[in-house]
Formats: structure tokens, C-alpha cells, sequence
């Protein structure tokens, strides 16, 4: 296998495990099946190419040298994504989230509401950017490396150490952090997690706070790589759910796991010369539900050996 | 000067299913209670009434002379971890555990309140103290213990944080004769100030060490059962 091919794959893995593992962590903790995850990707993107637009003449004046001009970009960029990401959090927290939440059939409802809002969000960018493809500044630029003869684009490599630092810098939160404890207790037994005193309500909002600001992370990538436009949250919503439930939901490296399978699953197919581009999705969902049939609490099943 | 617990006319049940009929209960602060009765006659839904988790419930119930209780249809849970924070300490069937965490963050997820998380290093030596196997477990996945070491676990994360009212829910349910004796031993020598609600089947476990036995059938408090009666 060529290195290029690896690192389109890894490109592919960076952007679906942060879609997944947001959708994942939510699942389990919150018990929202968020179908609005791809109305924040859209969100965060058209907040990062309206941030960058405005602060441009800013930048520029500020700045004279091209580093810090593309260093002051790039936050813009990275850091509108990540806001707008978290206040979609908060909204569908308010709607999606406290009206229902001690309802019954609270996950039927949270999921019929969040489509409701996925399908708003994106008629309503339609509606006010117009279906046009926006192009978002390349802060990484347009050159590539070449390493063994392989050529590695800017944007690629960018796109996997930023997705790489970012879920590095979730898992070590969650890992080390009181609130990411009362967020992991609540993964794995909500009852128990009730008797040590942790709210779902006051833990929930910190939750969708941080899933949504990881599918800003993934727009802004993505963004490096691809057009904008108000639909192009539909394939990382799919991708991420079906990832999500390939790596058992509440499986975290499930995901990761996942991510990385479909990636190279997605680049290889799309490499092979009689399958190509066209059969992609197919291959992909047909490993999926494979995978499923033969185990169906998905990959974290395999690395959960715990006790039932 | 209101009773620690005072339950009046407490039903509560899950959707059509009433399992407790008008309970009345009264708890001194520091008594040592035995709950006993048979198996579904009504000992758990009583203290997931107390703590909010059945499914619907209505009557009184007061912690310090404060209503806790009312009428409820909906929202199983979502009062309890305001009820905990308030005191009450639950240790409930089945453990509650997470299993993918290990032994330290479960008793650090007992310390919920600000002064026990500061100090919740010699707290949990204390745990250690009183469960000795867990020390040398300290680092172990909990999904990965056995019975009674889980057993151990989910009292130790129930006494992480002062509570007014402790409610441990059949102790020794599943648990080898030996090692449950040696929770319920672990149980009765605790130096806590709180009251103490224990329901257990196994009567022998209780008699000569809990301050009054109540017993419960059919969804009914049975009145006190004396000791002797029971021996």
C-alpha cells in the first residue's frame, strides 16, 4: 500500500472519529441519538467562513509577515468553529434536551426533535447563503511534501494532527477531570451515577457542549479540504452515526477504532480500479452491517472484558 | 424537633403496578433499622420511593421536617442526585457499579461534595480501613471484580460523603455465607452518625445488631417484629 493512500485514509479516519465519538459520548451519557450533529458541522463551518471573512482586513492590516497572518487565520478559523460548535451544543440542550428530558420515551423524542432541528438548520442556511459552494481559507496552503516518493498534502497532514491533538486533548479531560469523571460514570451506569450525586440535567449541558464543539473541529478540518455548502453536513452525520454504532455506542476507542477501519476501508475501495469512487458508501455499509450481524454490540464489545 | 425520616401514607409503584400500599415509617436519627421481608413484598421500591427512582409515587416523606416526598408520575431519577447531595446515601441492589472504572474513581465519584472531594484521600484510606481486599485492588477495573468485592465497592462509594441516612439495599444478596457476613460485620461496626436503613431477606443477619426490625409484606408495613418474635 502507497503512503498516499494511508494518509487519505487517516485524512477520512480524523474527520469521522470526531463526528463519531460526539455522537458516541453522547448516547451514553445524555441518551440523545443527536441527528442535529450534522446541522452543527454546517453551522460551525458557515460560522468559520464568516469569521475568517470579517477578521481578514483585520488580520491583514495587523499583520505583515505571511506566518502570523496564516497563524491568526487559522485561529479564527479553528476557534469560530469550535464556539459556534458549542453553542449549537447549548441550543439543542435547551430544545432538545431539558424540555423532555423526564418524559417518557425521552430518546424517541430527542431524536425526532434533533432530525427537526438537522432538517431547520439546514434549510435555513439554504435559505440565507444560498446553495453556493464557499471556499474557506487554506491556512495550511496548497503545497505538499514529498516523503519515499509519496506526496502528502498540506491540508491532509494538518487535518490529521489537528483531529489527532484535539480528541488527545477530549480523552485526557475526560480522563483526568472531575467533570469527566461524573461525564464517565454516567457513560457506563446512569443509576450509579445518580446515588454519587451527578445531575444529568447540570451534566448534560457540558456534554452537548463538548460534541458539538468537536463537530466544529471536524467542519473546520474538513473545511481545509472540501467546499462548504448547507448540506455538507449529511455524509459526517451519516458517517459518524453508522461509525458510532460500528464501535458499540459508549465505546469511545470503539470509535477511534471504527474511524480509522472505514477510513482505510473508504480509500482502498476508492483506490481499487473496477470499484472505484462509486462504491464506496456500498462497501462501507455493507462492512457495517457485517460487523453488526456478527457482533452486534459493535468493535467496543471486542475490548470490553469486563464482567457483565 | 421533626424525626431524621418520617414516611406517611407512601405509595409508589411502575405504570399500573402499585407495590407499596400507604407505608408509614419513622426513623430516629442514628437508629440502626432492619428491613425484612420477602422477596418482592416491597423492601427496594421503598428506598428507590425515598430517592425518587420508582416510577410514580405520592404521600409524604420528610428528611429533617423538609417534604422530600409528594406526588410524582413522571421523572424517575431526576430528583435523586439532589437527594443525595442532601444526605442520603444509597448503597442499592445490584451495586450499581461502572465497569470500566476502576476502584479509586468510584469512591472518588462517592465524594460528591466539595469537602469530601478535598479530602478524598484519606477517605478513601478510611474505606480501605474498612474493607481491607479493596486496597490491593486500588487500580483494578471494577467490571472486572467479583461479587462481593463489587459489594464492598458500591457501600465504600455510598460512604465517601457524610450522609444523614443511609439506605443499603439486600447487602448480602448473592454473596458467599462467609463474605456477606463479613459485609454486614463490615455494616454494623461502621462509625457513622446517620441512621441506617438495611433490607435484607436473611433475618439472621440482623437479629442482636439493628436497633428495631420492621418488616414488610405485600407492599404493607408489617409493624416492628420484635426479636424474639423473629428468634
Amino acid at each position: 500500500m502507497d503512503l498516499g493512500l494511508v494518509i487519505y485514509a487517516l485524512n477520512l479516519a480524523a474527520i469521522y472519529a470526531l463526528m463519531a465519538i460526539g455522537i458516541s459520548i453522547l448516547w451514553s451519557s445524555v441518551g440523545i441519538i443527536n441527528m442535529a450533529h450534522g446541522a452543527t458541522f454546517a453551522i460551525s463551518g458557515y460560522a468559520a467562513w464568516l469569521a475568517t471573512g470579517a477578521a481578514k482586513p483585520l488580520i491583514e492590516a495587523t499583520f505583515d509577515s505571511g506566518l502570523w497572518t496564516t497563524v491568526a487565520t487559522a485561529s479564527t478559523l479553528v476557534g469560530a468553529a469550535l464556539i459556534a460548535g458549542a453553542i449549537c451544543g447549548a441550543i439543542i440542550y435547551l430544545l432538545a434536551f431539558l424540555p423532555i428530558h423526564d418524559k417518557p420515551n425521552f430518546p424517541v423524542r430527542a431524536l425526532i426533535i434533533t432530525l427537526g432541528l438537522n432538517i431547520m438548520t439546514v434549510q435555513g442556511l439554504l435559505w440565507t447563503f444560498g446553495p453556493r459552494n464557499q471556499g474557506l481559507p487554506k491556512v495550511f496552503g496548497f503545497g505538499r511534501w514529498e516523503i519515499w516518493g509519496a506526496k502528502i498534502r498540506y491540508d491532509q497532514a494538518g487535518t490529521i494532527i489537528g483531529a489527532a491533538i484535539i480528541m488527545a486533548l477530549t480523552l485526557a479531560w475526560l480522563r483526568y477531570s472531575r467533570r469527566g469523571l461524573e461525564i464517565r460514570a454516567m457513560m457506563q451506569n446512569g443509576e450509579g451515577a445518580a446515588y454519587s450525586g451527578i445531575s444529568r440535567q447540570v451534566t448534560a449541558l457540558p456534554v452537548l457542549m463538548l460534541t458539538g464543539a468537536l463537530a466544529g473541529m471536524a467542519a473546520a478540518l474538513l473545511s481545509q479540504t472540501i467546499f462548504f455548502s448547507p448540506t455538507a453536513g449529511v455524509v459526517p452525520l451519516l458517517m459518524g452515526l453508522t461509525i458510532a454504532l460500528l464501535g458499540g455506542l459508549g465505546s469511545v476507542p470503539g470509535a477511534m477504532i471504527g474511524a480509522v477501519l472505514i477510513g482505510f476501508l473508504e480509500a482502498i475501495v476508492g483506490a481499487i480500479p473496477f470499484l472505484g469512487q462509486r462504491y464506496v458508501m456500498f462497501a462501507t455499509f455493507a462492512f457495517i452491517i457485517a460487523v453488526l450481524i456478527v457482533r452486534p454490540r459493535g468493535i467496543g464489545g471486542l475490548l470490553d472484558d469486563t464482567r457483565e | 424537633m421533626p424525626e431524621l425520616l418520617e414516611i406517611r401514607q407512601l405509595s409508589a409503584g411502575y405504570g399500573p403496578l402499585r407495590v407499596l400500599h400507604e407505608i408509614d415509617l419513622t426513623v430516629k436519627a442514628g437508629e440502626r433499622i432492619g428491613l425484612v421481608g420477602l422477596n418482592g413484598h416491597g423492601k427496594t421500591t421503598l428506598i428507590r420511593a425515598i430517592t425518587h427512582m420508582t416510577g410514580w409515587q405520592q404521600g409524604s416523606v420528610q428528611l429533617d421536617g423538609a417534604e422530600i416526598g409528594g406526588a410524582r408520575s413522571l421523572g424517575a431519577g431526576r430528583r435523586t442526585p439532589g437527594l443525595v447531595r442532601r444526605g442520603i446515601g444509597v448503597a442499592p441492589q445490584g451495586d450499581a457499579i461502572f465497569p470500566g472504572l476502576s476502584v479509586r474513581k468510584h469512591l472518588e465519584c462517592g465524594a460528591h461534595t466539595r469537602a469530601a472531594w478535598r479530602e478524598r484521600k484519606t477517605r478513601i484510606d478510611r474505606i480501605f480501613d474498612i474493607f481491607p481486599p479493596l486496597r490491593e485492588l486500588e487500580h483494578a477495573l471494577v467490571g472486572k471484580l467479583s461479587g462481593g468485592e463489587r459489594r464492598m465497592v458500591s457501600i465504600g462509594r455510598m460512604l465517601m460523603t457524610e450522609a444523614r441516612l443511609y439506605l443499603v439495599d439486600e447487602p448480602s444478596l448473592g454473596l458467599a455465607p462467609k463474605i456477606s457476613q463479613r459485609v454486614m460485620e463490615a455494616l454494623w461496626s461502621l462509625p457513622v452518625e446517620g441512621a441506617m436503613i438495611i433490607a435484607e431477606q436473611n433475618v439472621a443477619l440482623l437479629t442482636g445488631r439493628a436497633d428495631r426490625i420492621v418488616g414488610m409484606h405485600a407492599g404493607r408495613m408489617r409493624g416492628d417484629v420484635g426479636h424474639v418474635e423473629l428468634g
